[in-house]
């Protein structure tokens, strides 16, 4: 840039300066921005956030490039984006772990240095048996479960991970005593409970559907508010008398402290892609929920699920 | 039994596909060189290249998608053979007896050996995978955390036989590596252990420590000694190897393709584990034992061979049950979503012509991966005609790149470069660096394993002597690390005690 295009840069911005917000609205995104997202490339995380950013480019000036930071069950990730620089080029997809890592004293962020643009999709937990298995319903597997306390086995994707706290909180409600069993992930306990290892698994719909659909498993219930688009004929907790709605979700993030400018693009960006139909379509295809919500709800449903996770992890003695 | 129309008209489909065959041929160079870098793994390219695929038809789309997988798991071993830097976990185990090879000027022959076992391994796994799916789709179901467990053991015991002329030193290597092994979130109860306050040491640094123990220890190495890699390019010749030399490891290949599509079908077990497996049954079976880890020509094809079958294995239960077996088959089983293909048993009635398709492409990736391999060679073997001064500062900013490049971290490039210091000093020393590689493989597995079996049983430790294949697992894993002992014994009661060794 030479002195005479620079002399004009510095007036032009100088110019700018008494419009105020308005006028930095319109400058920003100005370059590209950064979308943290804390697991690995081709999880469903970072498929969610693929699909995204692909759809919210179309309207964008500036791309929002992914990048993975894994580590930490998470932690690493998230950390990123609690301490990036808050002026809208580092954003993030964070998950329900935001809620869950403080407590346990796995993360230095808390939930509430998060602000919140918009849920892009939920998906709850729910109780997974072998089709040949002899609960046909929620209450006979409970009933079951209370005559044999700690002998049945529920297995989930780690410790201290939402289908974990999903069983525990399961456990708590119907007042009987399960046998945890963290695995790697959601898919090995799944495979364990296909060989017959483990009695159930409390892994979300999607992560079973194949062999729910094969016949292979049999879905007692769903922890969600309504029952699931994909499987209608199973019913929810609440329809089987355990007021209990647990479930992970996904949504673009920030930092605390951002320009309401940029705030105000992000929504809005977030708002046109993540109800667009192509997005739908993107998550209908990789088995995931749609369950877009906006800033405001969004803000207010994780602080409802930081307390809760707080005082379940409290009666677990998993709280450090 | 066997429908055999279906297979020929999926070579038939496939044929008459030409973007298809392009974008095989294309994933599998992509695949060879993703392999080749240290740090970048198949897993990465898998994951790099998905969104590409969504445009795409499913064929072509899934075909670029096994070439990087098939490409990415043999293209480890060029630069393991080359240079002792492996570019993936399982060619650690390559690189053993590979480098040994090309420091005695055979180069050549080992890199040639290498391309041939792993397509053959990889070929055979894919028809194993064409004809017998049905028959083997539910073996891995078997598979629950005792069975796991007892792999690992297996897996551990097989330090005896890579710790090279020191069991000794390997011991204590394998050790050390155990210790590393628990630095990271305990498997159970998810509590940090030794990360003192860095999330980034929740899971171990794996392939990290391995660039650094490995590439960097032989960087520093080499900058202590510039003469140390001169006039190894001699012998750079044929590249299709003697058929004698290849007649003498075809046992060798048969069996490490059996062992690597049992590996790839048991979950959590891959490459890694079906590599350093078959370097040891080769060993056990070998009629001279103590060339391994000095250029035995059959260490090299069993670890290619058992590594590539060891992608029909893990495509064989993902496809058939929809559990993927490793993180790169985790990743195909989303494309195969995306396309609308479900994997899991209803895939092969619902979509048999496809998944026919598919095979027949299968093979036809390891074929462009031979071709590729080979016609590549001459080229790359010029890498150690490159002066220790340009070629040794390269290694270690590569090592530094590739290390960044997995998780966009500095941390894990510090961890790097401290493991290579590290491994220098082991090198210096004598310790052997595979028994570090193969306890931070098998150490997480085993003790994660244990632990969920004894979780499972309720405490009980029945599990170790009621269920079959856990006892048959660590009968093997006795026999494997006390046979050198008792051979040792029995040589000793022989030579009437004048063949007493240091060891």
């Amino acid at each position: 840039m030479d002195r005479r295009s620079f002399t004009f840069s510095a007036l032009g911005a100088m110019a700018a300066i008494p419009l105020g917000g308005r006028a930095m609205a319109a400058g920003y995104p100005s370059r590209t921005i950064e979308m943290i997202v804390p697991y690995s490339a081709g999880g469903g995380t970072d498929l969610v956030a693929r699909a995204f950013a692909d759809i919210a480019n179309e309207t964008l000036p500036k791309a929002i490039g992914v990048v993975n930071r894994t580590g930490g069950g998470g932690a690493v990730g998230l950390t990123g984006i609690a301490r990036a620089r808050p002026n809208g080029y580092t954003i993030g997809l964070g998950t329900a772990e935001i809620t869950m890592l403080p407590h346990m004293g796995m993360a230095s962020f808390k939930a509430t240095d998060f602000t919140a643009i918009a849920q892009l999709n939920a998906d709850p937990s729910a109780i997974t048996v072998k089709a040949d298995a002899p609960w046909q319903t929620l209450e006979e597997f409970v009933a079951h479960a209370k005559e044999n306390p700690g002998t049945v086995r529920i297995g989930n994707s780690g410790t201290g991970a939402i289908w974990h706290l999903a069983a525990e909180a399961f456990g708590k409600d119907a007042g009987a005593t399960f046998n945890h069993i963290p695995f790697e992930g959601a898919a090995p306990a799944v495979t364990s409970l296909l060989g017959g290892h483990i009695e159930a698994v409390s892994v979300s719909p999607a992560e079973v559907s194949n062999f729910v659909a094969a016949g292979e498993l049999r879905m007692l219930g769903v922890m969600a508010d309504e029952r699931v688009g994909a499987f209608p004929e199973v019913p929810t907790f609440r329809e089987q008398g355990i007021d209990l709605t647990v479930g992970t979700w996904r949504g673009v993030l920030v930092p605390n402290g951002l320009p309401d400018d940029a705030l105000a693009v992000l929504r809005e960006v977030a708002a046109t892609a993540g109800q667009s139909e192509a997005f739908k379509a993107q998550l209908a295809k990789m088995n995931l929920n749609h369950a877009y919500m906006d800033a405001d709800a969004f803000q207010a449903k994780i602080a409802a699920q930081d307390e809760f996770f707080g005082e379940l992890m409290g009666e677990l003695g998993m709280a450090r | 039994m066997f429908d055999f129309s279906m297979l020929a008209q999926g070579v038939a489909t496939l044929a008459a596909s030409p973007m298809a065959l392009l974008m095989a041929v294309i994933g599998v160079a992509i695949g060879i060189f993703i392999g080749a870098m240290p740090g970048l793994t198949a897993t990465m390219g898998v994951a790099i290249l998905l969104p590409f695929t969504f445009g795409m038809d499913p064929l072509p789309g899934l075909l670029l998608i096994s070439g990087v997988f098939f490409g990415g798991v043999y293209g480890g071993s060029v630069t393991a053979i080359l240079l002792k830097i492996p570019g993936t976990p399982a060619a650690a185990a390559t690189a053993m007896d590979g480098y040994a090879l090309t420091e005695k000027g055979q180069a050549s022959l080992a890199l040639g050996t290498a391309t041939v076992s792993s397509f053959l391994g990889g070929t055979g796994s894919v028809l194993v995978l064409i004809f017998l799916a049905p028959v083997l789709a539910r073996f891995a179901l078997n598979f629950s955390a005792p069975e796991s467990f007892a792999l690992a053991v297996f897996g551990l015991s097989i330090i005896s036989s890579i710790s090279g002329s020191s069991p000794v030193k390997g011991l204590i290597a394998g050790m050390l590596g155990l210790l590393v092994a628990t630095i990271g979130l305990d498997p159970m109860g998810g509590f940090p252990r030794f990360t003192f306050g860095f999330p980034d040491l929740y899971e171990v640094p794996f392939i990290p420590v391995m660039i650094g123990l490995f590439a960097a220890a032989e960087a520093f190495k080499t900058m202590e000694d510039p003469a140390r890699r001169l006039g190894r390019a001699a012998k750079l010749g044929r590249m299709v190897p003697p058929w004698d030399k290849l007649r003498s490891v075809l046992p060798t290949i048969g069996r490490s393709t059996g062992l690597g599509v049992l590996m790839g079908m048991i979950p959590g077990a891959g490459a890694d584990v079906a590599a350093f497996v078959s370097y040891n049954e080769a060993k056990r079976f070998s009629r001279n034992p103590e060339n391994f880890g000095k250029g035995e020509l059959s260490g090299v094809a069993a670890c290619e061979s058992g590594a590539n079958a060891c992608t029909g294995g893990a495509l064989l239960t993902m496809l058939t049950l929809g559990i993927p077996g490793d993180a790169v088959t985790a990743i195909m089983l989303g494309a195969l979503t995306l396309q609308g293909l479900q994997p899991g048993p209803l895939l092969f009635q619902q979509h048999a012509d496809l998944v026919f398709t598919l095979f027949a492409g299968m093979v036809f990736c390891y074929v462009a991966m031979l071709v590729l391999g080979l016609g590549l060679m001459r080229i790359m073997g010029n890498v150690l005609k490159v002066p220790p001064a340009l070629l040794t500062p390269t290694i270690l900013v590569l090592c530094m790149v590739g290390t960044y490049a997995l998780n966009n971290s500095m941390f894990d490039v510090g961890v790097m470069l401290v493991a290579g210091v590290a491994g220098y000093f082991m090198q210096k020393y004598g310790f052997p660096a595979s028994p570090v590689v193969l306890a931070l493989i098998m150490g997480p597995m085993a003790e994660a394993n244990f632990r969920r079996a004894l979780s499972l049983s309720n405490g009980s430790l029945d599990f170790l002597w009621t269920r079959p294949i856990t006892v048959a697992l660590l009968a093997l894993a006795l026999l494997t690390l006390f046979l050198p002992v008792l051979r040792w014994l029995w040589q000793m009661r022989q030579g009437g005690g004048g063949a007493r060794r240091s060891a």
